[in-house]
């Protein structure tokens, strides 16, 4: 395991590599979906406000 | 009757509701085959004889450039699209593309970099590849600028649409004058995938990984088309039942 | 300011003139203006030399360093003052209404817009090259490769003109639209700043540099053929 993970001493450059572009991944997902939410809400937002039932 | 599929394309509604359906199935697959392509890569796929470990970076660097390019030319041609056809969904979808680009194409240049750290002793080289990308993450923030330089949406659409047309029609001049200028460089080891140079076990977790990333960026662009359908129709009577809870 | 502008403009109006009569008024139009605004005209080419002269006080006063880098210098400086200069390309039309004048016109657009373009060239672009020696000179240029700097400036800047008409058509509605513009420019400029330099240096060196001069061409009609269209269509969606 501590083979696997130390990469045959480059462990300094392959691990931040994925690590960032796994965070980026994630980044995008929450991202996205929190940009879906909030439009979500405002458009109940504004669907209440012309006083109709949401 | 052949174009009644491209005709429902263009209907807010459909298109809504269609991306909802479709976006599990796109973020689970991609899920799998980049887990899947992780594990080969990183764990399967044996050393490379002349760059030991260090060649696993291409694992996490040739997709996100992948996507770097083809979310661009997405961007593009649905902005071209929207041009000519005045499409608003399809303004959408470009409008969706530009910040999900624009961050791999950032990941491919972080990557690169610590790659090149370890074959050329350096964090920046100015190869072409690298240059190339640089230059592309400059055209992503010069649409995005354009797009929030205007108030109104429709210009902003319309406008960031030329330039994505534009944009496109220069990244290959960009990516040939590139390779011009620095002509003395390593053969590029990820554009030879034709050829037989890598064994399976290296090969198929990257191919898994390209195919992973695609379908990751399709689940990403269906959940935030979902958004800007709803920002952009204010007004119309489905959006009631699209947002009930 | 105002009235000379409309004054100047009428001519054009009408479909009795071709979309090239047109485009020849509208050029004959635009130089004649902008030598009434001859600061305008000035300020590129003071932003070039000043830009030139900076880089020896900030690099060193030894001519063989400055050669080496002098090519970059001169391209570096040249795009700069040309993206410099597009702010005034279209910005007055738009403002006092001409522009919209004519693509009400029922003449091309397109046509129009070109022939902005060229005028603004002949005002910026062509100076531009003819001071480009100048500077080349200061940076330790040798006399003989003079010429072949001015030929590859003077069509440089014919792409370069080209491709921040775009620009400048897109940031037509945009205020303070400076920072915004480079942005959109620069990235798109970038192959003529490659092969531009590359042809300097080759002149410098006293070597043949004919190839960048033709991939400089091709990248010069890529943009006669596509950024009037572009810009046309821009400048129509920021007047609707």
């Amino acid at each position: 395991m501590s083979g696997f993970l130390g990469m045959g001493g480059y462990a300094a450059y392959v691990w931040p590599s994925y690590g960032l572009t796994l965070a980026i991944i994630i980044l995008n997902i929450v991202w996205a979906r929190r940009l879906l939410a909030r439009s979500r809400t405002e458009a109940r937002r504004r669907l209440a406000m012309r006083g109709e039932p949401t | 009757m052949a174009w009644t599929w491209f005709h429902r394309l263009a209907s807010p509604p459909h298109v809504y509701g269609l991306a909802a359906r479709l976006t599990p199935w796109f973020a689970w697959i991609a899920a799998i085959l980049i887990a899947g392509g992780l594990y080969g890569g990183l764990v399967l796929a044996p050393p490379d004889y002349q760059q030991g470990d260090d060649f696993r970076i291409i694992y996490v660097h040739a997709p996100s450039a992948w996507m770097s390019l083809m979310v661009y030319t997405t961007m593009a041609v649905s902005a071209g699209v929207g041009l000519i056809w005045r499409m608003k969904v399809a303004h959408a979808v470009a409008a969706s593309c530009a910040a999900i680009g624009a961050s791999f194409t950032v990941a491919a240049l972080v990557t690169g970099s610590l790659w090149g750290e370890r074959m050329w002793g350096t964090y920046w080289a100015w190869d072409p590849r690298l240059t190339f990308e640089l230059i592309l993450l400059f055209q992503y923030l010069g649409y995005m600028g354009l797009r929030s330089a205007f108030d109104d949406l429709q210009r902003a659409d319309r406008a960031s649409a030329v330039l994505a047309v534009v944009g496109v029609v220069n990244v290959p001049i960009i990516h040939y004058s590139v390779i011009w200028w620095n002509s003395l460089h390593q053969a590029p080891s990820v554009m030879q995938l034709g050829k037989p140079t890598m064994p399976p076990s290296m090969l198929i977790p990257l191919l898994m990984m390209f195919l992973g990333f695609t379908l990751l960026f399709v689940a990403l662009l269906l959940v935030r088309l979902r958004a800007e359908i709803l920002n952009r129709e204010r007004t119309a009577s489905w959006i009631r039942e699209a947002v009930s809870p | 300011m105002l009235e000379s502008t409309s004054a100047v403009s009428v001519p054009i109006r009408g479909p009795a003139t071709s979309a090239l009569g047109a485009a020849q008024l509208m050029l004959a139009r635009d130089i004649r203006l902008a030598f009434r605004k001859r600061g305008q005209l000035i300020q590129p080419l003071a932003f070039f030399a000043i830009v030139t002269t900076l880089f020896p006080l900030g690099i060193s006063p030894e001519l063989s360093r400055l050669r080496e880098v002098a090519p970059g210098v001169l391209w570096v400086a040249a795009l700069l003052s040309s993206v410099l200069a597009l702010e005034f390309l279209f910005r007055d039309d738009a403002h006092d209404g001409t522009l919209e004048q004519h693509a009400l016109s029922g003449q091309s657009l397109t046509w129009l817009l070109f022939a902005k373009t060229v005028a603004h060239w002949l005002l910026t672009g062509l100076p531009l090259s003819l001071m480009a020696p100048l500077a080349g000179l200061s940076l330790g240029a040798p006399v003989g490769s003079l010429g072949g700097i001015v030929v590859s400036v003077a069509l440089g800047s014919v792409a370069l003109s080209l491709i921040g008409s775009i620009g400048a058509a897109l940031t037509l509605g945009v205020k303070r639209s400076g920072a915004l513009l480079s942005l959109l420019t620069l990235p798109l400029s970038m192959p003529v700043l490659i092969f531009g330099a590359r042809a300097t240096e080759l002149a410098m060196k006293g070597a043949g540099f004919a190839p960048p001069l033709y991939l400089l061409g091709a990248l010069a009609v890529l943009g006669v053929t596509l950024a009037p269209l572009a810009a046309a269509a821009a400048v129509r969606i920021n007047l609707e």
